[in-house]
């Protein structure tokens, strides 16, 4: 297996609220390698955005409480990092695209300030040097470069989500999170976004964690996913493994949840129930109540990974082991 | 942005207009005669007929109003019946004292409350916090007839440090200006505290964070400059009315502004002045007002669209 | 809202916790404190001028805080000012609240010329400062009771309807509103029961914060002779009259000093307080 850059072990997280503690986390345990594209797919409350945000240690200080686990940086606890050395990891090694372009700029800076930024800082450009690369990485996400002295609310959603990226890949971080980069724009949008995702994650050899709730961006541009539930990873492994043999009941359901183009057509399958509320978690496996192939025992324990083959995990009491 | 400002202009002449006629109609209301005040006691019928002619009085009130109004537009805003001097030279003397005390006010208010602010907002719940909102409730409690005597009473009659009224020198503008500037810097404080959590809750503080940028700079650069949107136009109303009059503590204070001014024309009944004074009051609110706007939309890029 | 969430939120404010008993410290002894003291607030006493404070070594019989310069028992007076200048602001915010709302709403749900209109009003009355707006009128239509509360409301309804305005603006567009008008509601009905309902959280919490700043007011008019007129007593001009005498006397400003600001941090502590409890945006702890 290659060097991995980042694990995630056993990550606990919870927010409280007024009402209840919610339990975004359950025991993540996740890993990202050189150069690797991971797809990281669930329902919106699975606990997505949380597992983003933890990595760069963003969680709001004021409500998040991390109970166990750990992520680690080149072997380095992220939550035992420094201020310096968190800010050198946030932007610079490690960056992140946020889910909505409209609310992810500062409406009071110009675009180029908030892309020339990144570069002060970690490659501490003088002011006009970053300001030209600032520029020329505009022109790269195919916005003008003249528009550098725009502000924000002058671009529509997409060209905003360029913006983005832009910034994301300023200085050729070695990981790239984006956290559902396309759910706010519109599906032609999308596909050009997408396409210039992939593009440039190639071209710099960046490792790249997409999380998302469309299986189609993950078979277009991952090898590798991982299928959250309730605030764990239930299913993991190869794109192309994992999509032609779900293992787990909750995989095969989001599946066949999709229209399919080619072959008769057929009616769409929804998923019975409803998502786990993360305020009240069921016990055992947290999909047992919507789970058809329930058994006794998975309504008391938790199921753990499981080995199917290298190229194949899963967290389910039915799946048969080494297939 | 020439349009947006040729349409704030428009917008503020037309209250202007509304409150002119406000004025007017409000000063008929109170009805007497200026031309006796004007005249000497016991003037004959003659005299008075004909100073009501030379004001016009004997007209029916639209054409009252219409040569009011052409008046103010040649700079000429009535005689007052108080110091039977035009009311345009009154103002004149007295604005310099007000623009004054503005300035002193501004700077009391300004210079430690926009810091307070942001550290309270960013520190939310800390002691700091608790602090600066206490600070800011006590100010917005301490009326200005409090404030202004208990000021008085603590520096000038007690420690004996600072005169308690007049306008020759330095020394006197300062209590009126702490009056002034004490409830200013709370609300500074309040507006400051809360647009700074507002802003600190935004996605794109986070996504700033994300870039590497340090707590610090975040705060004092980046939100900042959000949380600014808010100060900038309380400090522009705040001018606004202490311009247009401040009136107890120029009063307490013997302070020679137009607030002052309005306090004795009142007690005069000096009616002549009052309705010119609400309109330069009004005049003067507004067009702060509107450059207050004009500076907002050089902060906030996305002000000059709407 | 959730009322668990609210009770909650309540105990563990520390303004509304102090303002609410503040505020009902301040109400009881404004309303019952006079019951107690057994001077005329009025009546002159010649031989009994500047008499300084007695504290409590008479009992409830002495001049608590003294006399002032009319012989006048200060502790009565105080008590007695504090009520009318209760009394002022209560009527005078809920008045505020009942144009301001009423309006509000008006201009909000119908828009266009209604809207226009009223949204003038509402830029002219805030072109002239509060105050300066107050003195001249008190000054022209005389000074009484009625015409204290009539200004005082004239120049403070506007905050209330353009709040109440913006806020019908947004709701006015919303699925439950368009679903009534479907069913064939009147204007009335919605305007009243189904769009006021949603903004009575926003006027509770101006309301609330209006009740010290209207004290205030009422003080500054007071103090310059516009507002309660002498010998009725009123903290403002209480201040007025004792500021002739603040080197020798000092208790005569200081006794309706402190008390007007303990009044307005009571009921500043308050407002801030409810609007911390209701404040719909706040989700962390």
């Amino acid at each position: 297996m290659d060097e991995k850059i980042l694990e995630i072990e056993d990550l606990v997280v919870e927010y409280k609220t007024e009402r209840a503690t919610v339990h975004a986390l359950n025991g993540v345990d996740l890993s990202l390698s050189k150069g690797e594209s991971l797809g990281l797919v669930g329902e919106s409350g699975a606990g997505k955005t949380t597992t983003a945000l933890s990595i760069l240690n963003l969680l709001p200080e004021a409500s998040a409480v991390i109970k166990s686990g750990d992520i680690r940086y080149h072997g380095k606890s992220v939550f035992r990092m420094n201020d310096k050395e968190l800010q050198s990891m946030r932007g610079g090694k490690i960056s992140m695209i946020f889910q909505n372009p409209l609310t992810a700029l500062n409406p009071v800076f110009t675009v180029g300030e908030q892309i020339a930024v990144v570069l002060r800082v970690h490659q501490g450009m003088s002011r006009k040097a970053a300001s030209e690369r600032a520029k020329e990485l505009l022109e790269m996400v195919g916005i003008a470069g003249y528009r550098i002295k725009d502000y924000p609310h002058q671009f529509s959603g997409g060209m905003r989500q360029r913006v983005g990226i832009a910034a994301g890949l300023a200085c050729n971080p070695e990981v790239l999170i984006a956290d559902e980069p396309t759910t706010a724009l519109d599906v032609t949008i999308q596909a050009q976004i997408l396409e210039l995702m992939k593009e440039l994650q190639t071209k710099y050899d960046t490792s790249l964690l997409m999380i998302t709730h469309n299986l189609g961006i993950i078979s277009e541009l991952c090898q590798k996913v991982a299928v959250m539930y309730a605030g764990r990873i239930i299913e993991y492994g190869t794109v192309r493994e994992v999509f032609k043999h779900p293992m787990h009941p909750y995989t095969a359901g989001l599946l066949n949840a999709l229209p399919k183009l080619e072959g008769p057509r057929e009616r769409l399958v929804a998923i019975p129930g409803r998502v786990a509320d993360p305020q009240d978690l069921p016990d055992g496996c947290r999909f047992h109540p919507r789970c058809e192939g329930c058994q006794a025992r998975c309504k008391e324990e938790i199921p753990p990974m499981v080995r199917v083959n290298d190229d194949h995990y899963v967290a389910c009491f039915g799946a048969k082991e080494g297939i | 942005m020439l349009k947006y400002i040729g349409k704030r202009l428009l917008q503020t002449l037309l209250v202007l207009f509304i409150v002119s006629i406000f004025a007017f109609a409000l000063i008929h209301m109170a009805g007497g005669n200026p031309a006796l005040l004007l005249l000497p006691d016991g003037a004959s019928d003659e005299a008075i007929k004909a100073m009501e002619h030379e004001l016009g009085l004997d007209q029916p009130l639209y054409i009252q109003y219409i040569q009011y109004m052409i008046g103010v537009f040649q700079g000429d805003l009535g005689m007052s019946t108080a110091y039977k001097i035009p009311v345009a030279d009154i103002i004149a003397e007295r604005l310099p004292y007000s623009i004054k005390l503005t300035m002193g006010t501004v700077l009391v208010g300004c210079s430690l409350c926009i810091p307070l602010g942001i550290i309270a907002g960013s520190n939310r719940g800390k002691p700091v916090d608790f602090f600066a909102m206490f600070f800011a409730l006590l100010g917005n409690s301490m009326s200005a007839v409090w404030l202004a005597v208990l000021n008085v009473f603590v520096f000038s009659v007690w420690l004996g440090w600072l005169p308690s009224m007049g306008a020759e020198s330095f020394s006197n503008i300062i209590l009126p200006a702490l009056t002034l500037g004490y409830p200013m810097a709370a609300e500074i404080t309040r507006v400051g505290r809360s647009g700074m959590i507002d802003t600190l809750s935004e996605d794109y503080i986070t996504a700033t964070y994300a870039k590497g940028i340090s707590r610090r700079v975040v705060n004092w650069k980046y939100a900042f400059k959000n949380a600014l949107i808010p100060i900038i136009t309380l400090v522009g109303m705040s001018i606004g009315s202490y311009l247009a009059g401040a009136v107890v503590v120029e009063t307490v204070f013997a302070w020679p502004g137009i607030g002052q001014l309005t306090n004795q024309a009142v007690g005069n009944r000096d009616y002549q002045l009052v309705q010119s004074l609400l309109l330069v009051s009004a005049a003067l609110f507004t067009l702060i007002n509107l450059v207050v706007d004009i500076i907002n939309s050089l902060v906030d890029p996305r002000v000059s669209l709407e | 809202m959730d009322k668990r969430v609210i009770l909650n939120r309540m105990r563990r404010n520390p303004f509304f916790v102090v303002g609410s008993i503040a505020a009902v410290v301040v109400i009881v002894l404004l309303v019952f404190g006079p019951m107690l003291i057994d001077f005329d607030p009025e009546a002159n006493s010649l031989t009994e001028r500047f008499l300084p404070p007695e504290g409590f070594s008479k009992g409830l019989d002495g001049h608590i805080l003294g006399t002032d310069q009319l012989g006048r028992d200060v502790l009565i007076r105080l008590l007695i000012g504090g009520r009318y200048s209760l009394m002022i602001a209560f009527i005078v915010v809920v008045l505020q609240v009942v144009v301001g709302t009423i309006l509000g709403i008006l201009a909000g749900y119908f828009g266009g010329i209604v809207d226009s209109i009223i949204m003038r009003a509402c830029e002219v009355f805030l072109a002239i400062p509060n105050l300066i707006l107050a003195i001249a009128i008190m000054a022209i239509l005389g000074t009484s009771l009625v015409n204290l509360i009539a200004v005082l409301t004239f120049s403070g309804w506007v905050n209330c309807c353009k709040v109440t305005r913006n806020n019908v603006r947004v709701i006015k567009n919303q699925e439950f509103v368009k679903a009534s008008r479907v069913l064939g509601a009147g204007g009335y009905h919605i305007m009243f029961r189904q769009i006021f309902p949603n903004v009575t959280t926003h006027i509770i919490i101006l309301a609330s914060q209006r009740i010290g700043m209207t004290i205030i007011i009422e003080a500054a008019l007071s103090f310059l002779q516009l507002g309660i007129q002498p010998p009725t007593p009123s903290w403002g001009n209480m201040i007025s009259a004792g500021r002739m005498y603040m080197t020798t006397q000092p208790w005569l400003v200081f006794a309706p000093g402190i008390a007007l600001m303990i009044a307005a941090l009571a009921f500043n502590f308050l407002g801030d307080g409810i609007r911390d409890v209701l404040d719909p945006k706040r989700t962390a702890v």
